[in-house]
């Protein structure tokens, strides 16, 4: 009996292996971090895919976080491209860091014949060096405006009248309003990041950095964006939290009557049932004074890359440009699946007319169509340069605006030299 | 005599086919880094593109005031958290081992719970906790303890609070099982023969149990020292990145950044973990000196 058990293991354990051995060059490994949200995308890709190439195993393996891959992949490279997948997904504020530090590690799509006039411009702009383009766009951070309308409605105002797009400085009158009738600050705000700004910066167009890498503050959006966070703070528009958690909880809990985010927030707002029918979407607030201001601006995202010493690297192109970037019916329709289950919105711009894009939304005050108006947005988002710096330059002016909160810094003059004397030291030049 | 030597060189052979894996695992996993971390020092790196600065490290690290500022920060932490920790682990082992009969076990286990606690779990909890609408602030404000909430989180010099609180949290009960050990191996009679003279507990406690009791105090206080000196998780997770602000930066947590984070510079991460060590090491020795002297 035992015997006969231990026989079959063994034999089953050389047909695997010879499995295993077979279908290795038919296999395509893809490293990414979240089972409900990029891997359940990927893995509808791999359905797609397996459609015309049944042959072909797609094995989207998941991490717990971005940077649980970020650190696998430089080991990887650092040990001259030993255990690299085929691809991997990377944030795109990280992109440019990993394009600048290990040169000619990824596969040129470009040269692979993909369209990238048909991805949103703001994606295809960090996976950009020179001629060449990496990567493929996976999802938007279309940014917008959630407002409570039940409580502009407590408040005395009409929410239909907010629903367009607005400047910031109607923000801070609609914020005072608000605070001055229900006691409730407009805005939950973490301050301990820096997105806030940043998003305004994006949205007027606005840089921190120069193409080759190196700080540049002279763009005109960045001042005004500064003051005008300054003045929601004092004007107590802001209801101030301590990271992501407090974040959530502060919108979800109804502490405050809204909150600055992107698409990929509609899950976390959905998660609290109670507030079904009282949320709404408004475009990103623009800059008032500021030339080449628009009303959308992006938070987050990621895309896939293609490493050019991949084990399957050719095997890796196909499966991406026949599903991601592909106007087949099979692969718009994919991307009206993802939308649904993870709520994931693709960059794909043909992607936007499936009916899960242009579906009202019951959870949402008088049924708005989010995810409609969201990829409206997306294909305005001005393009970012994030450069190799942007975490060092991030986490230095975090701190300094965070003084700025507490009066310890004035003008944003002062911010932007605090934060620049700090930067400098953590990066040392 | 000729018989014995060779079994001594048997002997010996084979004792040296016994530690033959350790050896091999320590050569690769400890050897191996350490000496390519001397190379590393030398060297500008950012990913794949690094080059000779031969002590350019050593300069930079001169010049940048955020290192100094959390190497600052490490050591306030200790000046205030060490002490405090080890009195209390002293004040709690001594009323286990002398003070109370029954439920001995469970308070032990209640005490011992925390430090086996993972690290980032308990940091999330006390974040929850402590965040400005959190626990413990309202639970104040309620008893009308608090007039305004505490930011625990937000606030540099409460921040620096908060990881004390934490840190004491976390290990008190860790190192009051030393202490527990320590106080059970102290002879009975010598309590007997102090109380046949006449010593009080206070006088019995200053004169028998804190000098039999210095080799595993010193012990705690170099391990707790040395812990201090490389705080990680607890300003990374409780107090987000070692804010606000920077305020909460530990020396340990900016290595990570520069290394995995910023720039990914393995070099200047490499140098400035030297400095480290090297600190580790000196205190150690000057603990060491002060504490174990009378042993010599």
């Amino acid at each position: 009996m035992k015997k006969s058990l231990m026989a079959f293991l063994t034999l089953a354990l050389f047909v695997g292996t010879a499995v295993l051995a077979s279908a290795n060059s038919k296999m395509v490994t893809v490293w990414c971090w979240d089972p409900n949200f990029n891997g359940y995308a990927m893995n509808q890709a791999a359905l797609v895919y397996n459609k015309s190439h049944p042959d072909v195993k797609i094995d989207v393996v998941v991490f717990p976080n971005s940077d649980a891959v970020m650190q696998k992949v430089q080991a990887a490279l650092q040990a001259g491209g030993a255990g690299l997948p085929d691809i991997a997904l990377v944030q795109d504020f990280q992109i440019e860091q990993l394009v600048t530090n290990y040169p000619g590690v990824l596969a040129d799509l470009k040269a692979a014949g993909v369209d990238y006039s048909q991805f949103a411009a703001n994606k295809v702009g960090p996976m950009t060096e020179g001629n060449k383009i990496y990567g493929i766009p996976f999802d938007t951070g279309s940014t917008g405006l959630f407002l409570r309308a039940d409580y502009l409605k407590a408040a005395g105002l009409n929410p239909a009248h907010y629903q367009k797009d607005l400047t910031w400085n109607d923000v801070i009158t609609l914020g005072e309003k608000v605070k001055a009738k229900i006691k409730k600050p407009l805005i939950a705000f973490d301050t301990t990041d820096w997105t806030f700004l940043r998003m305004m910066v994006q949205s007027a167009g606005g840089q921190w950095f120069k193409a080759d890498g190196s700080l540049d503050l002279s763009s005109p959006a960045i001042r005004p964006a500064i003051a005008t966070v300054k003045k929601m703070y004092d004007a107590g528009v802001l209801y101030p939290t301590e990271g992501w958690g407090n974040w959530v909880s502060a919108f979800n809990n109804g502490d405050a009557a809204g909150l600055m985010s992107a698409v990929w927030i509609i899950g976390t707002i959905k998660s609290q049932p109670t507030n079904a029918g009282k949320w709404m979407v408004v475009p990103t607030p623009r800059l008032s004074g500021v030339s080449g201001a628009r009303n959308a601006s992006n938070w987050g995202g990621s895309s896939w890359y293609v490493f050019s010493q991949a084990p399957n690297k050719a095997g890796a192109i196909d499966f991406l440009k026949s599903t991601w970037a592909s106007t087949d019916p099979d692969a718009l329709e994919f991307y009206n699946t993802i939308l649904k289950g993870a709520g994931a919105m693709g960059t794909f711009l043909p992607s936007r007319v499936g009916s899960n894009y242009t579906a009202k939304d019951k959870f949402f005050y008088k049924d708005q169509a989010v995810y409609h108006d969201f990829a409206k947005w997306m294909a305005d988002v001005p393009n970012l340069r994030y450069t190799a710096n942007y975490n060092a330059w991030g986490s230095a002016i975090s701190a300094s605006l965070s003084k700025l909160y507490k009066g310890e810094l004035k003008t944003p003059d002062d911010v932007l030299t605090d934060a620049t004397t700090m930067y400098k030291q953590s990066i040392s030049q | 005599m000729k018989a014995k030597g060779s079994f001594e060189k048997y002997l010996n052979r084979s004792g040296w086919w016994f530690v033959a894996p350790a050896m091999a695992l320590f050569s690769v996993f400890m050897a191996y880094p350490i000496l390519s971390s001397l190379y590393l020092v030398t060297r500008r790196w950012r990913g794949l593109r690094d080059s000779f600065i031969g002590l350019g490290n050593f300069v930079r690290m001169l010049h940048d005031g955020l290192f100094w500022h959390a190497l600052g920060e490490n050591f306030l932490l200790m000046i205030f958290q060490v002490p405090i920790m080890i009195a209390l682990a002293m004040v709690f082992a001594v009323i286990l081992h002398h003070g109370i009969r029954r439920f001995r076990g469970a308070f032990r286990l209640i005490l011992f719970l925390p430090a086996i606690t993972s690290l980032v779990a308990y940091s999330i909890l006390f974040r929850i906790l402590l965040q400005t609408n959190g626990l413990a602030n309202n639970i104040m404000q309620n008893l009308g303890i608090l007039q305004q909430p505490i930011a625990w989180l937000n606030d540099p010099f409460w921040a620096s609070v908060t990881i004390v609180v934490a840190l004491t949290w976390r290990w008190t009960g860790y190192n009051m099982i030393f202490f527990l050990v320590g106080l059970q191996n102290i002879d009975p009679e010598i309590y007997e023969a102090a109380e046949v003279d006449g010593a009080s507990k206070v006088f019995q406690f200053f004169k028998i149990t804190l000098p039999l009791l210095t080799p595993v105090i010193l012990f705690s206080m170099v391990t707790s020292v040395s812990g201090t000196l490389q705080l990680f998780d607890e300003p990374n997770v409780l107090t987000n990145q070692g804010g606000p602000a920077n305020a909460t930066m530990t020396a340990a947590l900016y290595i990570y950044r520069q290394a995995f984070v910023i720039n990914s510079d393995w070099g200047y991460a490499t140098s400035l973990s030297y400095v480290i060590v090297l600190l580790a090491a000196v205190l150690a020795a000057i603990q060491i000196r002060v504490l174990g002297g009378r042993n010599k």
